[in-house]
């Protein structure tokens, strides 16, 4: 019905005249110019990969290492600012987002650290079992998802390897003579990495076993008027956005590298009824993952809920759904959203 | 060592969770002009079936991509625009509970999306040709909301005439996300077509559609407000006081950025400041509503 002509604005005539014209001018124009055959440009494939050289392995605390990466012929690599990471792509195929922790103005190497995650799901341990100077690796171009902003006072809140990415940015803060404080959180001191890289008058070392857990309060005891960038664990970053208020013009900065961990999911299966396959989906992968390895073109955004981008049919099964934007009975939002169990055969 | 105030750069597109209430924002949220609220409001009828196309437009050319990092703006982008069009909704159902019926125009706003430039059931080339066609109109359309948003981040004379605050967040919002991808339509058309001629068209076709709904959008509100009841006719000749003024984006700068578009040499990132949309998106309260 929308493709219909509607009616004029005062609901006088049923087919608005002005828009009988439009429509017949507009289609007019489309149907001569359809009269010659289109030609449709070849799209150029971009790669934007480059084949980095391990320059340098140093072992920064316990369980952390920082790889220096240059180009093999020494040439320079794209500038980078403070908040960028890189994607790395792993010998095994493995492919792991890291914090750029060097200094911006280095323009001949970039630098990441990488703690050995014990029960990761690898990546980390090959890094550090498997990579030694001379190795060469797959790198993206530095991207931007934790943007540092120029303001005039700021509290970095750092938990473990989280610091990585703020490295750089107390560094910029330094020399914008910026008034700036760290809290830098973890286990104990010999699990910190970089402590030698701080000044110490401005950073305040809180360890689990001389202080006991933080408080996401205390963190934010000094947030007042402060951009406040926080860097660390899933918890650390859920309580300080829960503790946060913005007194005195505060904002609160962090990065999501990845959606949500998935609470007591239970596996199930899903049919993808055009493209007639089915497809396990694990326990703690989304249906929107398990999807993608078959269609990669498939489209989506958040990967929270909220935007509706992955909004596909519901043919069949009883969905459970876990966001109060995926309620329409015919459709789903696979990102989030889930079966009670058994099988969602999907318009896909 | 020098101080370096750049740009931030190779920005992660995300969408925002964005809250906002509007049971206490009045009818005429420019205090005492209606005219200059209902210039504005135009875009709050066209948002929703326009931003709503857009995503649909760019999920069909996401397969088509052949740039990784292209095609990772491209579905950041896709997320704004959702989250846009939904809040203008929001809008325009509390439209609906002031009286002021919007329905007839936003039927009319459907019929250009959805049907003028919607699916045309073609296959084959004719079918990319058309894809194309209208990712050059996206990218044309772009251009002006990037302008628009620019404009609202630094229109001070709409805080110095009150307006309501609830309403300025969302257009700040939703205009600092837009300077914020200004550049993706344009790097999808160019790397998919990128024809100059193809440029030049989708732009005078984007002016003459833009001048003709602003003007017909206006004099509908105007005539359909319960309170100013059509005793002033709408028109865009009301620009002419309200661009001055700044309470409305003004006809020269606009012409200006139309005659930066057409150069050959033309890259959106010349046009606003990523950096002042980016502190605006830290600070706007609707954005920091979503945090928790
Ligand atoms: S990707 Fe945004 S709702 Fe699923
Ligand atoms: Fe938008
Ligand atoms: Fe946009």
């Amino acid at each position: 019905m929308r493709d219909q002509i509607p009616p004029d604005l005062r609901g006088r005539r049923a087919r608005d005249p002005f828009w009988v014209a439009a429509s017949a001018l507009f289609n007019g124009v489309q149907r001569i110019r359809s009269l010659r055959e289109p030609v449709i440009p070849a799209v150029k494939p971009v790669d934007r990969t480059r084949v980095m050289l391990v320059q340098e392995v140093r072992r920064e605390a316990a369980d952390v290492v920082s790889l220096r990466l240059g180009a093999p012929d020494g040439r320079m690599l794209p500038a980078w600012q403070p908040g960028c990471h890189l994607d790395v792509l792993l010998p095994s195929g493995r492919r792991r987002q890291y914090s750029l922790c060097g200094d911006p103005a280095d323009r001949r190497s970039y630098r990441v650290a990488v703690r050995r995650l014990p029960d990761g799901s690898g990546g980390s341990a090959e890094i550090h079992d498997t990579l030694v100077e001379g190795a060469s690796l797959t790198v993206s171009e530095p991207r931007n998802a934790f943007p540092f902003l120029v303001r005039d006072r700021y509290l970095f809140l750092a938990g473990g390897i989280g610091v990585t990415p703020i490295l750089p940015m107390v560094q910029a803060a330094h020399r914008l003579r910026a008034d700036w404080r760290l809290i830098y959180t973890g286990r104990s001191r010999d699990t910190l990495p970089f402590l030698d890289e701080l000044p110490a008058e401005r950073v305040t070392v809180r360890t689990d076993d001389e202080h006991g857990v933080p408080d996401c309060a205390d963190l934010l005891a000094d947030a007042a008027g402060a951009a406040v960038y926080c860097c660390g664990p899933a918890p650390m970053i859920d309580g300080v956005r829960a503790a946060f208020a913005p007194t005195g013009g505060a904002t609160l900065h962090f990065e999501r590298f990845a959606p949500a961990p998935i609470t007591d999911g239970r596996p199930f299966e899903i049919e993808l009824a055009r493209t007639g396959v089915t497809l396990p989906v694990p326990a703690d992968r989304s249906a929107l993952e398990v999807i993608r390895d078959a269609l990669p073109d498939v489209a989506y955004s958040c990967r929270q809920g909220f935007c509706g981008t992955c909004r596909v049919g519901l043919l069949a099964g009883d969905a459970d759904r876990r966001h109060p934007g995926d309620a329409a009975p015919d459709s789903l939002l696979p990102c989030v959203s889930r079966a009670t169990g058994g099988r969602l055969t999907l318009d896909l | 060592m020098s101080v370096h105030l750049t740009e931030p750069e190779n920005l992660v597109l995300q969408a925002r969770d964005v809250r906002f209430d509007w049971s206490q924002v009045p009818l005429h949220w420019i205090p005492g002009d209606p005219v200059a609220t209902h210039l504005v409001n135009v875009l709050h009828l066209l948002l929703p079936a326009g931003e709503e196309w857009f995503v649909r437009v760019f999920k069909e050319a996401v397969p088509h991509i052949a740039d990784d990092r292209l095609r990772e703006d491209v579905l950041g982008f896709i997320g704004q625009e959702a989250v846009h069009a939904s809040s203008h909704d929001g809008v325009l159902d509390h439209f609906m509970e002031q009286g002021l019926d919007v329905r007839p125009f936003v039927r009319q706003a459907e019929f250009l999306f959805e049907g003028l430039l919607g699916d045309r059931n073609l296959t084959g080339d004719r079918k990319r040709a058309w894809l194309y066609e209208r990712i050059s109109l996206i990218a044309a359309i772009e251009h002006f909301t990037g302008v628009l948003g620019d404009w609202i981040l630094n229109a001070e004379a709409l805080d110095e005439a009150g307006a309501d605050p609830t309403m300025m967040d969302l257009l700040r919002w939703h205009g600092a996300e837009e300077v914020e991808h200004r550049h993706v339509a344009h790097d999808l058309f160019m790397h998919l077509d990128g024809s100059y001629p193809t440029r030049l068209r989708a732009m005078a076709e984007t002016i003459t559609m833009l001048a003709t709904l602003w003007h017909r959008g206006h004099r509908f509100l105007m005539a359909a407000d319960p309170v100013v009841k059509g005793r002033i006719k709408g028109g865009v000749h009301h620009l002419r006081r309200t661009g001055p003024a700044g309470l409305t984006p003004d006809g020269r700068m606009v012409a200006a950025s139309v005659r930066r578009y057409l150069k050959r040499s033309y890259s959106p990132l010349n046009e606003g400041s990523t950096s002042q949309a980016l502190a605006y998106l830290a600070s706007s309260p609707a954005a920091q509503a979503a945090l928790r």
